[in-house]
């Protein structure tokens, strides 16, 4: 009996290991990979003073909070901050001080989201808050970020985010880009929207600027909504051409893994061309347009919060580019707005550290140099974006539409800047403030 | 009410998933019918062969088909590997133990899975070529050579099981063993080779279930581990005994699931569906029964 028990403990470890050998090793090529890239990060990158000597100094501890969970993740946000900044620690830092950042995620828990603030500001005692991308973030912590004066960078996703004076994001969340979205479906004929999202905690408001936008130009809405681990891309697609009817179409506003579900289940059904498909930002993603394959090129119009880099030869992209080649090993969705998000976050936030005449980093003049920033040109937006003492910040309000094309994301030719409709009220308050302010 | 056509589509999306959870509820049965273990971990096991196949494919250049085998061959082992370990450790147990003890694995291979795929920014998916070739149409609805072979492969398994179990020399063994073990020992049956084979078999099906479900519904660990529920309500109700039955009710489990998709009043509801129709199966057996959950419970 015993020596049976030990050939069958034997037979099964070694099967085990097999298993997980198989596993490990299919996976490891993606490790092996972001090794080898940390391995070329020295070479000679400008970024923040571009001394090229590394900085020593006391760091500078800033932290994020970003959603991470199956179906939705924004990671790649902080994640692409935090390969900028290993940019700027390379290159002299702030004036000899390093960066470090504390990047905590959560799982739509609002506990979660609030034991992750009070980590940042009373156990790491951040001086700033930068590239937050979470689901509950602005809902649950806003009051303790304002009662302790913080003022966020952020990529926005609650209303919270924008009709606030102490968050200001470099995108524009799902409402206004679904709005964007929309908005390239009306200019593409369509008499019904039917917009689609996850039901996460407030996403009804997505659906409140699209319906006075559709509203304004006569056209339907159907507004309809799924658990996102519970979607069925075929019977999602098929829900929605049915909802759409003829010359319709279909706004998604989902993360990629979900938006990709939906499309390959409607390219399967072949129901490609029987609607209009639009989706807001998350899907202006190579990765997602490699996914889906030729078979979409130009049938999806992705409203894109950033340029298309493929066309922009600015050198912000060129820094971008080489800075997500040799720093940005943890950005798993690669080229696409989240890490263009998280790069333009970066970028903010050296310069706001770099303004800083005293050369003291305190949570006070920190936080007073954010709050300060205007003007600030990049090749990645429209137009330049300033932060500023504002009810609402809604700085990033003009944007661009990419399709597919053999793999990648690209600007729909003739597109140009697309200006999100002061249809949406809130959008409309912004335009007021901006003119008022001669931003 | 939506009109006819407006169904039509749904019908044969609902049908090749119903006959993909046919597809693994014969497989649970089948094991539960030889081992009396009702193997909860079914849904990762697939969904643990599905993610290496992606990462063979995406990552290793293996070719598809050989990245398919390699994944059923890992669910047959992973299965055969818990069944050679525990099975007989538990097997004197109550089967709700038993059951208990699968479900650890099973959120054991979760937490593997989230461990060595844990970027959730990538968009995988696994597609087979058959996806898009049209196998026949009827009314404006086009049905794909994938559905079809999910629902024939369904189909095919459970007329497969049920003629095994009925024919052959191991299927007998098994029968004897859901019976009574102790006696079935005493004849002669070796009663560990013929429990091996049952969960390699039950094993080999949750691999392909893997598969045909990361095509048909999605390649996520988290979604295809729980998918196992749709599975679970269609053996409850052929009680965890019928092949047959166990068959329909999954076919009518994914039909309905999805035939209430343009309903719109109770569409956000439809993840119901397997519940609800469990419940009121089993509540309709077991009208004037005492029922439990143990082996033979229903008197």
């Amino acid at each position: 009996m015993r020596k049976n028990f030990g050939w069958r403990v034997r037979i099964s470890v070694a099967m085990l290991v097999v298993a997980v050998g198989v596993a490990i090793a299919t996976t490891s090529t993606v490790f092996g990979k972001t090794n080898s890239k940390h391995a070329v990060a020295a070479a000679a990158l400008k970024c923040g003073m571009g001394t090229g000597k590394p900085a020593t100094g006391s760091p500078i501890v800033l932290g994020a909070i970003a959603t991470n969970q199956p179906g939705t993740s924004f990671t790649d946000i902080p994640y692409m901050a935090n390969a900028y900044f290993m940019c700027v620690n390379a290159n002299g830092g702030i004036n000899g001080h390093p960066i470090k950042y504390d990047v905590l995620t959560d799982m739509t828990v609002p506990a979660q989201v609030i034991a992750d603030a009070k980590q940042l500001i009373s156990t790491d005692h951040v001086v700033g808050i930068v590239g937050n991308t979470d689901i509950l973030d602005c809902a649950v912590n806003g009051a303790t970020y304002a009662k302790d004066g913080y003022f966020l960078i952020d990529a926005g996703i609650a209303a919270q985010c924008y009709a606030s004076p102490w968050s200001a994001a470099v995108n524009m969340g799902p409402r206004y880009s679904g709005d964007g979205a929309a908005q390239a479906a009306i200019l593409h004929g369509a008499k019904t929207i039917v917009i689609d999202q996850s039901n996460v905690p407030g996403y009804q408001g997505n659906a409140a600027g699209i319906q006075l936008i559709a509203k304004a130009h006569g056209v339907k809405v159907v507004s309809l909504s799924a658990t996102a681990s519970s979607i069925n891309g075929e019977t999602e697609a098929e829900r929605i051409v049915q909802a759409a009817g003829s010359n319709g179409a279909a706004d998604l506003i989902f993360t990629p893994p979900v938006a990709q579900q939906i499309l390959q289940g409607a390219q399967k059904l072949n129901l490609v061309n029987k609607v209009i498909w639009t989706c807001a930002t998350p899907c202006n993603t190579d990765s997602l347009a490699k996914s889906l394959g030729p078979v979409w090129n130009h049938k999806l119009f992705v409203n894109a919060e950033m340029s298309d880099v493929h066309d922009d030869t600015g050198p912000d992209t060129a820094l971008y580019l080489s800075v997500l080649k040799q720093y940005g090993s943890a950005v798993s969705g690669g080229i696409g707005s989240f890490s263009q998000f998280g790069f333009v976050i970066g970028q903010l936030t050296v310069q706001a550290l770099l303004s800083i005449k005293s050369h003291v980093y305190t949570k006070q003049t920190v936080n007073a140099a954010i709050e300060n920033l205007k003007g600030f040109s990049t090749d990645m937006l429209c137009k330049p974006w300033y932060y500023g003492k504002a009810p609402v910040h809604l700085p990033n309000n003009t944007d661009y539409t990419v399709w597919p094309q053999n793999g990648t994301m690209q600007v729909v030719p003739g597109s140009g800047c697309l200006q999100i409709s002061s249809f949406d009220p809130e959008v409309g308050q912004v335009r007021a403030i901006e003119k008022a302010n001669g931003l | 009410m939506p009109s006819w056509s407006s169904f039509q589509p749904f019908i044969p999306i609902g049908l090749a998933l119903g006959g993909v959870f046919a597809l693994s509820g014969v497989g649970m049965v089948v094991l539960y019918r030889a081992t009396g273990v009702l193997n909860l971990a079914f849904g990762a096991i697939g969904a643990l062969g599905a993610m290496i196949a992606w990462s063979l494919i995406n990552n290793a250049g293996v070719p598809s088909a050989w990245a398919y085998v390699i994944a059923v061959l890992v669910g047959g082992f992973s299965t055969l590997l818990y069944g050679t370990i525990f099975g007989p450790l538990l097997a004197a147990r109550d089967p709700l133990v038993k059951a208990v003890a699968t479900l650890g694995f099973a959120l054991i291979l979760l937490g593997l899975m989230s461990w060595l795929w844990n970027n959730n920014n990538i968009t995988r998916s696994i597609t087979f070529s058959t996806d898009n070739s049209t196998a026949f149409s009827f009314s404006a609805v086009s049905v794909s050579w994938t559905q079809v072979i999910a629902f024939g492969f369904g189909l095919a398994v459970a007329v497969g099981a049920t003629v095994f179990l009925r024919v052959t020399k191991v299927g007998t063994a098994m029968r004897a063993l859901a019976d009574d073990r102790e006696i079935t020992a005493t004849l002669g049956v070796p009663v560990r080779r013929v429990e091996a084979a049952a969960w390699f078999g039950s094993g080999i099906l949750a691999g392909i279930t893997g598969l045909l479900l990361a095509d048909l519904d999605t390649l996520d660990p988290t979604t295809l581990t729980f998918l196992v529920i749709f599975t679970v309500s269609a053996a409850l109700i052929g009680r965890l005994r019928s092949i047959t039955v166990t068959f329909v009710a999954a076919v009518v489990i994914g039909v309905v699931d999805n035939l209430v998709t343009p309903i719109n009043s109770i569409t956000n509801y439809r993840d119901m569906t397997p519940f609800v129709l469990a419940i009121v199966a089993l509540l309709f057996f077991a009208r004037g029964r005492q029922y439990s959950f143990a082996r033979g419970g229903v008197r």
